[in-house]
């Protein structure tokens, strides 16, 4: 019943996109199909057009957005602060959150810090990283980072403090020295937990980039909706928006594709009530 | 070759303790077991033995040495096999994991581990994940780690308590079969459960252990013939014996 | 006796005095750098002592939470609705399903242009927003919590006659009460969050603004303390709903003679 997939191989190919074909959801798809077509009736007749397009406007705008460049060239560059800031909160959030959710006195010593450092939300320091490092791309990039930090952090340090005793009587007892038990019974045991971590920041670090980027209004696909909603060019703006809709949705989906598979075990262990 | 002296431990200094005077050898090669109640501190004893928690008085000497960290000379199996083996390996490299420091190269640590597996039974099952194998055979592979380092003693928690009556008289086959072999040397076995049939049936010596707080009620000599079998010697007046003269210490225990 | 409470207490004491350790550094720092941009905490601390109990600021920090209420309210009201429907009805959950995953996709910040064009740029777009943001934690939680309802329930409902209306409030709702009030506190984080980017954005008043304003006049010590008591509601929201959580859980596993995790 749970097996974990071998890699590849045609056979399994095969049968893999029949079940993806299955699982593809046709009520539902069909259901915003029929949604949208509403929604274009109902704008078109009831004249909204000034309020809310109708669908096939926001469409086109999508297509001519993509064609031409221009949504592409923003989404890179927001992409871009969000790589680069989600990526050292990853590195950063487990180096740290290891390190301290393996010692009780460093546990113990960085407590409250957390714990007032935690509750403040990166969005509300946007006026303060202004101030300090200006409106470039260092800026978001860094602020991304810090906003992502936490729920990483957090969730190692849980992650790691909450290994399962007994794995840790076992290395012991297998002649593991402690460093070599770090890495290889205390990482793997808290990878669930850390991949949890991970899909929460990465759409924190969406929120907090994409909101800089709006406050800021230069660059990225945050001030181009800013700009387009000023514009009042609305199927523009809300083709933005399905974009962006559309990058958080493939972020997660590849998040939890990845992580099905680093964590293959997760699923087996809720299974067996553990 | 193991002897543990007045041994006590209690897990905070004006708490109850858990275990107090206990004393008792176990001789090269003998297959002990340990019963008592629950919660008379069966585990707390074989934790104290192989150096996982330090004693609050008296010492556990291995060889004339002290024991204070885990030896390399001993392997633990545990209860919940289901928690003991990492989710994240495969079986041939949970059963490899303690040979990292045993200076074998990798392919020399594999074909160990597969020599093992085979041993256990487990011959198709060395690539698949512990969590897709029956609670019998992944105890079999907990066995087959703690037994891959060629260990002098092994102890071994309430191995068979989750699993059902009729593997567990496999198992316990399984494990006369470990004790029995091993090349001319035999493996040293303290074995800690809480039933006292299975004690009988396996043990050279069993001793009793009473609770609350933890300290050893008696020793008696099983003196059943090598190799065992479930029905005849579960059946002999021998065993019989030796499992009432248990019973009625436990019981004189609980109530004196 | 005396070692088991010095135990307890030194480990909570290291914490403490490491935080105040950094809070002397900062200071100290502060004090000889004349950094215009870090003021000394004293000074923060002072300025807060006398701004935070002024109405002055209070008008601003309950304008806030009015909207963070209200769009708390109806956010979470949808959520729990929906998520019940959803829970219970697997046809209505496949159906409802690619909408839901792409719409919690959304960074709600970007649904905030769009509020604006249809709503404005007062309260009702900012309440709109945090509803938005607030409604799917509290969804995904909801249709999880309903899922997970035991066989047994779910057999016993049947077994009683219980009209699907019945079922679902009588039923649903309190076997996944733990669930729903865990998404609801993590929606209360995002709804703070959202209060603070809705007042960045437009116009009118609010903590968010209080910030931004002070940012902008380069009052060091006012922004530092708004950020700072930004960071106290959160936590005092957030540690509320952990004790309302706490208290369904253990109501939940007492019920069932369970020890609560």
């Amino acid at each position: 019943m749970w097996t974990r997939q071998p890699l590849l191989d045609n056979g399994t190919m095969v049968r893999r996109v029949h079940r993806l074909v299955k699982r593809a959801n046709l009520a539902g798809w069909l259901f915003v199909v029929l949604l949208s077509a509403v929604l274009e009736a109902v704008v078109r007749l009831f004249e909204l057009q000034d309020s809310l397009p109708p669908p096939s406007a926001t469409l086109h705008a999508l297509a001519d957005g993509m064609v031409s460049g221009t949504l592409p060239g923003e989404l890179v560059t927001t992409l871009e602060s969000y790589a680069v800031g989600l990526a050292l909160a990853i590195v950063g959030g487990v180096v740290l959150g290891v390190a301290i959710g393996s010692s009780r006195t460093l546990l113990d010593a960085s407590f409250v810090v957390i714990e007032f450092l935690r509750p403040i939300p990166a969005v509300a320091l946007i006026p303060l990283a202004i101030l300090f490092f200006g409106v470039g791309v260092p800026m978001r990039r860094l602020l991304i980072a810090y906003g992502a930090l936490w729920p990483i952090l957090i969730n190692t340090l849980y992650g790691v403090r909450g290994t399962d005793q007994v794995l840790h009587d076992v290395a012991a007892t297998s002649g593991v020295t402690r460093v070599g038990r770090l890495v290889r019974v205390t990482l793997p045991a808290a990878l669930p937990s850390i991949a949890t971590g991970i899909r929460v920041s990465a759409s924190l670090a969406l929120l907090v980039g994409v909101t800089a980027e709006f406050v800021i209004g230069t660059e990225g696909i945050g001030s181009y909706m800013q700009r387009q909603q000023l514009a009042y060019q609305l199927p523009e703006l809300y083709a933005a928006i399905v974009l962006v809709g559309l990058l958080g949705y493939v972020i997660n989906v590849g998040l939890r594709v990845t992580e099905q598979r680093v964590v293959f075990w997760v699923g087996e262990k809720r299974m067996t009530g553990r | 070759m193991l002897r543990v002296a007045q041994l006590g431990k209690r897990y905070s200094s004006d708490g109850p303790a858990a275990l107090t005077g206990v004393s008792f050898d176990v001789t090269a090669g003998e297959l002990l077991a340990v019963v008592g109640p629950s919660g008379c501190g069966k585990t707390t004893l074989l934790r104290l033995l192989c150096g996982l928690t330090p004693p609050s008085e008296g010492a556990v000497l291995f060889n004339g040495r002290p024991v204070l960290r885990p030896p390399h000379e001993f392997a633990l199996v545990f209860q919940d096999y289901s928690r003991s083996l990492f989710p994240w390996l495969s079986v041939v490299r949970n059963v490899m994991f303690p040979l990292r420091g045993a200076g074998l190269t990798r392919t020399g640590r594999i074909s160990r581990a597969e020599a093992v597996l085979d041993e256990m039974g487990l011959h198709g099952a060395a690539h698949k994940y512990p969590w897709q194998l029956s609670g019998g055979m992944q105890q079999r592979v907990a066995i087959a780690r703690a037994l891959v380092s060629l260990p002098e003693v092994l102890l071994l928690d309430e191995p068979f308590a989750s699993i059902d009556a009729l593997t567990r008289a496999e198992l316990q086959d399984v494990l006369l079969r470990v004790h029995g072999v091993s090349g001319g040397r035999r493996v040293t076995i303290v074995h800690v459960t809480h039933d006292i049939d299975e004690a009988v049936y396996l043990a050279d010596r069993v001793l009793i252990l009473s609770s609350a707080p933890g300290r050893v009620a008696g020793s008696i000599e099983v003196g059943l013939a090598r190799p065992r079998a479930q029905t005849a010697t579960r059946s002999s007046p021998r065993f019989l014996a030796v499992r009432n003269e248990i019973h009625l210490v436990i019981a004189a225990k609980e109530l004196g | 006796m005396i070692a088991a409470l010095l135990n307890r207490v030194v480990p909570r004491l290291l914490g403490v005095l490491v935080f105040a350790a950094a809070l002397g550094i900062w200071e100290v720092w502060a004090r000889s750098e004349e950094s215009f941009l870090v003021p000394p905490m004293s000074a923060v601390a002072e300025r807060a002592w006398q701004v935070w109990p002024t109405a002055d600021f209070l008008m601003p920090v309950a304008a806030s939470l009015k909207r963070l209420a209200a769009g708390f309210a109806i956010g979470a009201g949808i959520g729990v609705v929906v998520g019940l429907m959803m829970g219970s009805s697997r046809r209505t959950r496949r159906t409802l399903e690619p909408l839901m995953e792409f719409s919690r996709a959304i960074p709600p910040v970007a649904i905030v242009p769009a509020a604006i064009v249809v709503l404005g740029l007062g309260d009702a777009m900012r309440i709109a927003v945090i509803a938005f943001a607030v409604c799917f934690p509290v969804l995904v939680n909801t249709i999880e919590g309903v899922r997970v309802v035991s066989p047994e329930a779910r057999d016993t409902a049947s077994i009683l006659h219980v009209g699907s209306m019945g079922r679902t409030f009588r039923i649903y709702l309190p076997a996944a009460l733990p669930s729903i009030v865990a998404g609801l506190r993590i929606a209360v984080s995002i709804g703070l969050l959202m209060v603070v980017i809705s007042e960045f954005l437009g116009e009118g008043d609010g903590l968010g603004r209080y910030i931004l304003f002070h940012q902008s006049q380069f009052n060091m010590p006012e922004m530092y303390g708004g950020i700072l008591f930004l960071g106290l509601l959160g936590y005092v929201l957030n540690s509320l709903f952990l004790f309302a959580e706490h208290r369904v859980l253990t109501w939940h596993y007492g019920a069932a003679g369970v020890q609560a995790p």
